[in-house]
């Protein structure tokens, strides 16, 4: 049963150049139905109204899959929930009369650009590096030419389950993006199709990773807990393998 | 990517981290200890013990100059990765850690640097300037080394000093050693690791075999 609950947010506010505050807003008559993004907007509404500029955030597909949104939420990424990203965290979740604190997901990689935005398109540029698999254009190939054994095509899959939301980096105490670039070299050098650029790839993505001020991985494991889509360590443990086995050779 | 920027990367550097580790913890540490738990059997067993490193000198230069060259690098390539984590994280006003995290691996720079004063302490205590007499070893001439550490832990400030950074060995391995298996690429994983476990397990044991010289010495 859906009820109402009234909430206070302290919201980081900023504009490019500028630098940030908190400002303290009233949420009212929020449904518990409703998602973390459209109380956002029930106050941004409110806001509105009085001439309030509202705040901005990032959003796409509210379901889970684009890594669009994305916030610290009374200090963690994406609210507390485990492996919910804040489109899909729902207002349940939280009590009558509740603070919450929204700051942007912060690294020194990640410069906010308004509010709750920021940009990560560091994370595109990664990506850019070595993110995909050439191949021959034309028809798509018949699916049995290339046999891919279940337990690589699975954590293959695991690995492409990432959706680049950037919370592991702003939870990770280094700003780290290892977890992050971790998925995407695994997704390849798991599968025979990323094979071709496997050694070129795992240097250019690190050493872009390194280039944009993304910081050392130390173990922390905190990405792992932060990660809505459950991306695990192991995909750590694979890049270093990686990186051992072709980051040394020129 | 040359080989200098490979080695300089995030991840070379901590390969290096890890790897001037591990070259301490087998080549010093461990026979450090096996040499220290002697102490515990009495003063003609631990005299002899020193008196026979005393003639694989050669060998114990080497190592000497091994652990100087893995502090060195283990130092710059620590205080390298923690200035460069700490510019990348930026100011987080209202961010908390989950319980992932563990003390130890909050500490490893604190740790570290106790770990280098307590180096630089223990070897003017015990090298430097360290006074034994001379006694005589089934004929040749020896030194009193298990007097001298008696003489050296009679002071309790001193005892405790000693036990004090032993925990910060402890603290220091028990995240260095599960780390550096998943730095080499060997899965750590995050719940119900063997590993973890294993890890902490030897951390703990060590830092205690180490802190309990000083108090035996104190009471004897
Ligand atoms: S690894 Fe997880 S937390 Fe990091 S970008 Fe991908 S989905 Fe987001
Ligand atoms: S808006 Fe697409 S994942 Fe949240």
């Amino acid at each position: 049963m859906s009820k109402q609950i009234n909430l206070t947010l302290k919201v980081w506010r900023q504009s490019k150049g500028e630098a940030g505050r908190f400002e303290t807003y009233e949420a009212k008559n929020i449904d518990t139905d409703a998602s973390f993004l459209e109380m956002l907007d029930v106050v941004n509404d409110e806001l509105t109204v009085k001439g309030v500029e509202p705040i901005a955030f990032e959003h796409d597909c509210r379901e889970g899959i684009c890594g669009c949104c994305g916030a610290l939420v009374n200090g963690k990424t994406h609210g507390s929930h485990d492996r919910t990203t804040l489109c899909q965290l729902h207002m349940r979740h939280f009590e009558d009369g509740q603070e919450l604190v929204l700051e942007p997901f912060r690294a020194d990689a990640f410069p906010v650009l308004k509010d709750l935005i920021v940009d990560r398109s560091g994370l595109d540029e990664i990506i850019t590096e070595g993110g995909y698999v050439a191949v021959k254009t034309g028809n798509a190939p018949e699916a049995s030419t290339t046999p891919i054994k279940k337990e690589f095509a699975e954590a293959a899959m695991d690995a492409a389950e990432c959706i680049g939301c950037g919370a592991c980096v702003a939870s990770c105490p280094n700003g780290s993006a290892m977890l992050f670039t971790s998925a995407k070299v695994s997704q390849y050098a798991l599968l025979p199709q990323g094979h071709p650029e496997r050694a070129k790839r795992v240097k250019a993505m690190v050493s872009k990773m390194d280039e944009l001020g993304f910081g050392n991985c130390s173990n922390e494991y905190e990405c792992a807990v932060a990660c809505p889509k459950g991306i695990d360590v192991k995909n750590i443990a694979r890049l270093n393998r990686e990186f051992i086995k072709h980051g040394f050779k020129s | 990517m040359s080989i200098k920027t490979s080695i300089l990367s995030s991840i070379g550097q901590k390969l290096l981290l890890a790897t001037s580790g591990l070259i301490m913890f087998l080549l010093f540490l461990i026979p450090h200890m096996g040499g220290n738990i002697l102490f515990l059997f009495g003063k003609d067993l631990f005299n002899s013990y020193a008196h026979h490193l005393h003639k694989l000198v050669p060998i114990v230069i080497g190592i000497e100059v091994l652990m100087l060259v893995s502090i060195s690098v283990h130092m710059i390539m620590g205080i390298r990765v923690v200035l460069a984590n700490r510019k990348a994280s930026a100011k987080r006003l209202s961010q908390k850690s989950s319980k992932e995290r563990s003390l130890a691996a909050r500490l490893m720079p604190v740790s570290g640097g106790m770990i280098f004063i307590f180096i630089v302490k223990h070897l003017l205590d015990f090298t430097i300037a360290g006074e034994k007499a001379e006694i005589d070893m089934h004929g040749q001439t020896g030194y009193d080394v298990y007097g001298m550490v008696l003489d050296k832990f009679q002071d309790p400030v001193h005892v405790a000093f000693y036990v004090l950074f032993m925990v910060a060995v402890g603290l220091h391995l028990s995240h260095a050693l599960q780390s550096a298996l998943q730095t080499y690429g060997i899965y750590v994983p995050r719940e119900g690791s063997k590993i973890k476990v294993v890890s902490t397990v030897i951390a703990t044991l060590m830092a205690a075999t180490f802190a309990i010289i000083p108090i035996i010495a104190f009471t004897r």
